[in-house]
């Protein structure tokens, strides 16, 4: 049996992992469910060895797992397939098994006597395996998922940890990566299955654990429950009743025009498809998704990062710098944490335009106008002169908020803005944007959170696999949103 | 007269391949050493003081490999422990290492500027082969150091192609987070690949002053460990490659004693500048970097 | 400001006593070292002026270093730059006779900075457009402008005579003249001191230079927000290289007069550590280079009273950096929240190399 008790883990401010318990039994499949920043994928980590807790332990059949060595859990019998690739990408796939559990360790090194123990495996198992001595730089998504699992399988672990691995799996894939898990289930291993999709973990699972944001919100079964249920476990308090600030859609002049927008990736897959939207002046459009379909690349090709491999991004009516852009991931990519508040506002180039002239920054100008800012915005800082570092997490958001609003734009596009703030903080950013549309702004708000767009958006669109679709207007079911978000089918 | 040239060129190219083939292991681990210069020098001055004083030159090449495993441990502790910036430290670990060899050189040997010299490492000719009409002064009649330049080769691209641990080495400079996380101890693997480079380099400098040299001057390793970079990365991070461009290389330099003594219209600073040029062009032009290790340069530290 | 003097005093102190180490057993007395360093640099008026006289060139490729790093962008060729500058000075110098002192100063001074511009451009290039390693470009571009000037010494700018592998002497008119003779004052100091405080202003005080310092600390960011990273880094690259070539001028025009072989005793290597210790602030430069100057000049004297190398003060100059980064490491950041327990507002962002406040 492997059991977590009371695993906490903290990144920085933040609380990744808050007491959780968990367990699951030999001869189970156990799906563990949650949005991205639950903390899934801690948790394996901390499970496979490759992060150590800062509190609690991890058990395996009565005996405790050294923690932060993925030599030991791997020598205890857990194996994890990760989220993100850990294959070695330019080495043959021989190669990448061999550093698995194939190669018995003695003698020579033999790749070819791994290849033919691979290919039994993978023969057992229903999958195919690409030809010999093939590098893996250029396989497809699927054929890496598969090298990675059969790569924990060879050490022929008590417990497997997959963190995602249908997610890019097609649906004539699934039913047999579905009974594979149901093959090692009957073996007697144990199954832990991360994913985010709920129909999967219904078929396949015994028991679900639903975790949300760091902690364990529901342990149920798929007899005691449904997906609509999980969904609402997952995504948290529903709001049934849209707040009354919401804004109807005013039909203003589109100010931002998304027309066939796609982007392939170097392999030739394709991560976002023919995107077709716009947003109006006075208007909120929410993007409505789980992370990782396509989001992430839709915000850079807005902030001019990456470009689109075809397709057009107009802002109508204004100038480059009328888009603001707040990404997701504050830290790295909004803000730079070393260097000080004001200076964190002069990176918006409206901003900075604004204090420069000829050339020259008027650094008194730059500070006077964070101070203002910040009284305004209420950021709570000692001053513009402080180190952006040193600011809490709710209030470098209030900082980007602060930032995108006063280079007057025309378009706010903001992802996943409220993530890890609390309800107050949250309540806070919602005004701002609302009194930004208000006036006259047009915001695209991209979100993981139904909640959140539920409140304040006025139009509702879904990301799913890189697509886009209207939603009705009028349809304001969040179970049946939750589902449509989760991948179900229309 | 070509024999000559030839055998020089062998000569001049053995300390270069020597560092670079431990560069090379270095660079299949993820890091990038440039302080390689230091580690040479230091080689290169611990093995003559060592052989001077004891009279023993397999003392004196011992006390090399220590000094190179010395400087090379510095290097790696800020590097692979502390996860510093790789470049910066390497320039500074070479400073180093070059004032302290002068230092501690002149404390030992004065500054009287008389030149100190040891017997220089016999010559081992290999019998029949050594009788072989040109290839066989060229190849087969030289010191037992070029000799084992000579196997590592053929045992290092084994060693790195096909076995486990070659593997297991070039998971770390692909991904190490991947290595990690499969239990391979990517800091004690970078270690190990930074001591036995540091040997290598500190045998590569002990060849300088009691194969080539006889003796230690200033400036003795005259940016060869540079040299020795640029030819990973020439050599695309491949022993034979490695092989080839030395020998390249050292003829380079071997020529320009020839062109100086000739006086002919071509510049001999051409040739000892080549090495250099090359490595830039080959970086620009054919799509050098993509050969070298996914993760080469990048400080790593697990989470 | 107190603690932004703190780190390098620090890091001074711990090389001093590492240093000290070193000395004790090479047999000599580290006090008595010391002593004669201070002595060597400071010890009487011509002391110190030679000290100022041995400082100049370290401002200048101080300044090209420290703009560099700046933006994460590591030069290691200022040695090169300096180099290239200093063999178009020589080239053009003979030649300035006939023209008015300022002007043959002037065009003598361009000369150099548009060779080191050239240097510096080449690595910046090479970055920005075909993604070779800075590294590796700068340090390759140092030897290949120390063979440059092997080359045009024996050659085509080789003194009349051909006696000595060493170029025409300069015009009179593009030498920088010396003040309080015999001393070796000149003007090339105060140029030095203006560009530190230009290079203060351009780094903290423009558009531009707020650009390269948020590409230096966080690049991610930086393209988000519009800055353009390929063309700031060849700039800045090219402003580097120019830097430091115009030192190389100011040596031939107020020192050498003429080019030689081994032009440079190594400071474009010199110069990150004075980079390092003034924390990357151009003002910082200035005692920094004096520094360092000092114990360039001190260690003459040095080894006269007490038998040791002058290759000592390389040692320094390896410590200093090495500490420096040591003490930069988000390593200690880890062991520091092990000791004292995570402090309430960590952020977890690894430093790109220690930034100056100014």
């Amino acid at each position: 049996m492997l059991r977590a008790n009371a695993i906490t883990k903290r990144f920085g401010r933040t609380l990744a992992l808050d007491a959780v318990d968990f367990e699951a039994l030999p001869g189970e499949i156990h799906a563990l469910v949650g949005e991205n920043g639950a903390g899934k994928t801690t948790l394996m980590n901390v499970l496979a060895g490759s992060l150590a807790a800062d509190h609690g332990e991890a058990v395996l059949d009565g005996r405790p797992l050294q923690a932060g060595s993925p030599r030991a859990a791997l020598a205890a019998g857990i194996a994890a397939v990760h989220q993100s690739p850990m294959l070695f990408e330019r080495m043959t796939w021989e190669e990448n098994l061999a550093l698995g559990g194939f190669d018995t360790g003695a003698g020579a090194l033999d790749l070819d006597a791994i290849a033919v123990r691979a290919r039994a495996l993978a023969a057992k198992l229903g999958f195919e395996m690409p030809p010999a001595t093939a590098t893996v730089e250029n396989r497809s998504v699927a054929e890496r998922v598969r090298l990675e699992v059969l790569r924990a399988l060879s050490f022929n672990p008590r417990v497997l940890i997959l963190d995602e691995p249908t997610s890019v799996l097609a649906p004539s894939e699934l039913t047999a990566f579905l009974d594979l898990l149901r093959n090692l289930r009957g073996e007697g291993r144990i199954v832990v299955l991360i994913t985010h999709k709920l129909a999967e973990a219904i078929a396949v699972a015994d028991r679900i654990t639903v975790l949300r944001r760091g902690r364990v919100a529901a342990r149920t079964t798929p007899a005691e429950t449904n997906e609509k249920k999980l969904a609402g476990l997952m995504i948290g308090e529903i709001v049934t009743q849209p707040a009354a600030s919401a804004t109807p859609s005013r039909s203003g002049d589109p100010v931002l025009q998304i027309e066939n927008l796609t982007l392939d990736d170097h392999v030739g897959r394709r991560i976002l498809d023919r995107l077709s939207f716009r947003v109006a002046a006075g208007e909120i459009v929410g993007i409505a998704g789980v992370d990782g379909n396509g989001q992430t690349e839709l915000v850079e090709l807005l902030a001019g990062v990456r470009h689109p491999s075809s397709g057009k991004i107009t802002v109508l009516d204004g100038s480059p710098g009328s888009m603001a852009v707040i990404p997701q991931n504050r830290d790295l990519d909004g803000l730079i944490l070393d260097m000080r508040l004001w200076e964190n506002l002069v990176l918006a180039r409206p901003l900075r335009e604004q204090v420069t002239s000829h050339g020259w920054l008027n650094t008194s100008h730059a500070v006077d106008l964070c101070r203002e800012l910040i009284d305004r915005f209420r950021i709570r800082a000692p001053g513009p002169e402080t180190i952006a570092g040193a600011l809490s997490g709710g209030n470098r958001q209030r900082l980007e908020v602060a930032r995108a609003i006063a280079s007057r734009p025309r378009v706010i596009v903001a992802h996943n803005i409220c993530r890890g703030l609390d309800l107050a903080a949250t309540a806070e950013v919602h005004r701002t944007i609302l009194d930004f549309s208000t006036g006259g702004g047009a915001v695209l708000l991209i979100s993981s959170d139904l909640d959140e767009l539920l409140a304040i958006c006025g139009r509702l669109l879904i990301i799913s696999r890189g697509k886009i679709r209207e939603t009705n207007p009028g349809e304001r079911d969040p179970e049946r949103l939750g589902l449509l978000m989760a991948g179900a089918r229309d | 007269m070509l024999e000559a040239f030839l055998t020089s060129a062998i000569t001049m190219a053995t300390p270069i391949l020597l560092a670079a083939l431990g560069e090379l292991i270095v660079e299949e681990s993820g890091v990038i050493n440039i302080g390689i210069e230091g580690a040479m020098v230091a080689g290169a001055f611990v093995a003559l003081a060592i052989a001077y004083f004891s009279g023993s030159i397999a003392l004196g090449l011992t006390g090399a490999i220590a000094a190179g495993v010395a400087i090379n441990a510095i290097f790696a502790i800020l590097v692979v422990n502390l996860a510093v910036n790789q470049v910066v430290t390497g320039t500074a670990v070479s400073i180093l290492a070059l004032g302290l060899t002068g230092v501690f050189y002149r404390k030992l040997f004065g500054v009287t500027g008389m030149a100190f010299m040891v017997k220089p490492i016999a010559k081992i000719p290999l019998g029949p082969l050594a009788r072989i009409p040109l290839l066989g002064q060229v190849l087969f009649d030289h010191n037992g150091l070029v000799y084992f330049t000579f196997i590592l080769v053929p045992a290092l691209w084994y060693v790195i192609a096909r076995t486990r641990y070659g593997l297991r080495l070039r998971a770390c400079g692909e991904r190490p987070e991947a290595a990690d996380a499969l239990g391979l101890g990517v800091i004690a693997i970078r270690w190990q690949a930074l001591i036995v480079s540091g040997a290598l380099t500190g045998l590569a400098g002990a060849f300088l002053t009691l194969a080539y040299a006889n003796t230690f001057v200033e400036n003795i390793s005259a940016g060869r460990g540079f040299v020795a970079l640029s030819v990973v990365i020439v050599g695309r991070w491949n022993s034979w490659g490695l092989a080839a461009a030395s020998v390249l290389f050292g003829a380079a330099m071997a020529l320009q004693f020839g062109l100086q003594a000739l006086g002919t219209v071509v510049p001999y600073q051409l040739f000892l500048a080549l090495p250099y040029a090359l490595t830039l062009v080959v970086l620009a032009g054919f799509g050098g970097q993509a050969a070298a290790p996914s993760a080469l340069g990048e400080p790593y530290r697990r989470q | 400001m107190l603690s932004s003097i703190a780190k390098p005093f620090a890091a001074l102190a711990l090389a001093a006593a590492l240093i000290s180490i070193v000395l004790a057993a090479l047999g000599a007395s580290p006090v008595g070292v010391f002593a004669a360093l201070g002595e060597g640099a400071f010890g009487n008026w011509y002391a110190c002026v030679d000290t100022v006289v041995k400082s100049t060139p370290l401002v200048f490729t101080g300044l090209a270093v420290s703009l560099a790093f700046s933006g994460a962008l590591w030069n290691i060729g200022a040695d090169g730059q300096l180099t290239i500058g200093a063999i178009a000075a020589g080239a053009i110098g003979p030649h300035l006779g006939n023209f008015p002192h300022a002007i043959a100063i002037a065009i003598i001074l361009a000369a150099g900075s548009l060779g080191g511009a050239l240097w510096g451009g080449v690595a910046g290039w090479l970055r920005a457009r075909r993604d070779v390693n800075e590294v590796i470009g700068t340090i390759m571009l140092n030897f290949v402008a120390v063979q440059a000037l092997s080359w045009v010494v024996h050659g085509p700018l080789m003194e009349p005579s051909r006696a000595y592998p060493t170029s025409s002497p300069i015009a009179r008119a593009a030498q920088l003249e010396f003040y309080f003779a015999p001393s070796r004052i000149n003007l090339g100091m105060l140029l030095a001191v203006v560009l530190a405080a230009a290079c203060y202003l351009l780094l903290f005080r423009t558009g531009a230079g707020f650009e390269l310092r948020a590409m230096g600390r966080n690049r991610r960011a930086a393209t988000f927000f519009g800055i353009r990273i390929p063309a700031l880094t060849f700039w800045a690259m090219t402003l580097s290289g120019a830097l430091a070539g115009l030192g190389g001028a100011v040596q031939i025009s107020a020192i050498s007069h003429r080019l030689y072989e081994k032009l440079s005793p190594g400071w474009g290597f010199e110069a990150i550590a004075v980079a390092l210790v003034a924390r990357l602030n151009p003002l910082g430069i200035i005692p920094a280079a004096v520094l360092f100057g000092a114990l360039d000049n001190g260690s003459q004297a040095m080894q006269r009273t007490q038998g040791i190398s002058p290759e000592l003060v390389q040692v320094i100059q390896g410590l200093v950096i090495l500490i420096i980064l040591a003490f930069d490491t988000p390593a200690w950041s880890g062991l520091r929240e092990q000791i004292f327990g995570a402090p309430p507002d960590a952020a977890a962002v690894p430093p790109v190399a220690e930034m100056p406040d100014a």
